[in-house]
């Protein structure tokens, strides 16, 4: 509960209210509001076209680059005539193998290094 | 979706809320329509200077535009919208140096248009007091808020808000003794 409260100080706070039914006030907002709203999107659609052209320039490229790969990376290290056991050791005997054992010697490496 | 202008000012307010919040840009419109008065009095209260408060309360609707999805409860808008409100001022005081609050308070006897006589000078009044103490005087009295309600908008405790208002009121007395004589008389 409030106490020590004035009534004559609240009857002048009521009278010193003043009545706003201007519409400009309110169009006014409207208006700064979809000018924002207007930028947000022209900003977004440069965004989405900027990341479109980005896709369509580096495409090729990456596409090119991943073929390799997949191309690349299953390749023997070592050329085992039969084929089951070439089958069965491809695993541990392919470029990919070869790379995934450097990167964990390498961060083991590191990690030895710094700690 | 787009509604007729006719159709808004006869719904809710809870309805008008709703529709803001999927982003109906007419429906808040209506809100700002209907609550403008309100906001603008209460900035006008806090700040004494009209311009400035009219430029507060913009900000407060912009603001309230833009967050209106983080409002759950419909029904709540008023509540949630004086809490931005003191939130902006509060923010405004922050951000003024206290040279540039001198200047403020000095520009308001001359920014004060569409302003009544009593308004006039019941502002004139207000701002002989503290930001604080003005802050919690117009919140009690011009929201009738209670000491509680004050204390867990504003966060000050609540002992500092009492003597906030009970001096407060001492010297809001003074300064519109003229009013209440005539009030007197008037009877």
């Amino acid at each position: 509960m409030n106490t020590g409260h004035d009534p004559k100080l609240m009857a002048l706070f009521e009278e010193a209210e003043a009545e706003f039914d201007d519409a400009a006030f309110a169009e006014d907002i409207m208006r700064v509001i979809d000018g924002q709203r207007r930028r947000t999107i022209l900003m977004w659609s440069t965004a989405m076209l900027a990341a479109i052209a980005c896709l369509a320039l580096v495409a090729s490229p990456v596409v090119t680059a991943l073929s390799m790969a997949t191309e690349l990376l299953p390749a023997s290290l070592v050329s085992i005539e039969s084929d089951w056991l070439q089958k069965l050791l491809a695993p541990i005997n392919s470029i990919a193998a070869a790379l995934a054992l450097s990167i964990l010697a390498i961060r083991k490496f590191i990690r030895w290094i710094f700690n | 979706m787009r509604y007729s202008k006719d159709l808004l000012a006869k719904s809710p307010e809870s309805v008008l809320v709703g529709l803001s919040r999927t982003g109906n840009s007419s429906a808040f419109a209506e809100l700002v329509t209907r609550r403008q008065t309100w906001i603008r009095n209460l900035m006008r209260r806090c700040c004494g200077d009209s311009t400035l408060a009219d430029d507060l309360s913009q900000q407060v609707f912009m603001q309230a535009w833009r967050s209106i999805r983080q409002l759950h409860d419909n029904e709540r808008f008023a509540p949630w919208l004086k809490r931005l409100a003191i939130n902006m001022w509060l923010q405004h005081k922050r951000r003024n140096d206290p040279l540039r609050a001198a200047d403020e308070h000095t520009d308001t006897s001359t920014s004060h248009k569409d302003q009544t006589s009593v308004g006039m000078d019941l502002d004139r009044a207000l701002a002989t007091l503290a930001d604080e103490a003005r802050l919690c005087v117009v919140l009690s009295y011009h929201e009738r808020m209670t000491h509680a309600e004050i204390e867990s908008l504003t966060g000050l405790p609540l002992g500092t808000i009492k003597s906030h208002i009970r001096r407060g009121t001492k010297k809001l007395q003074e300064a519109l003794s003229a009013y209440a004589e005539t009030a007197e008389e008037m009877q």
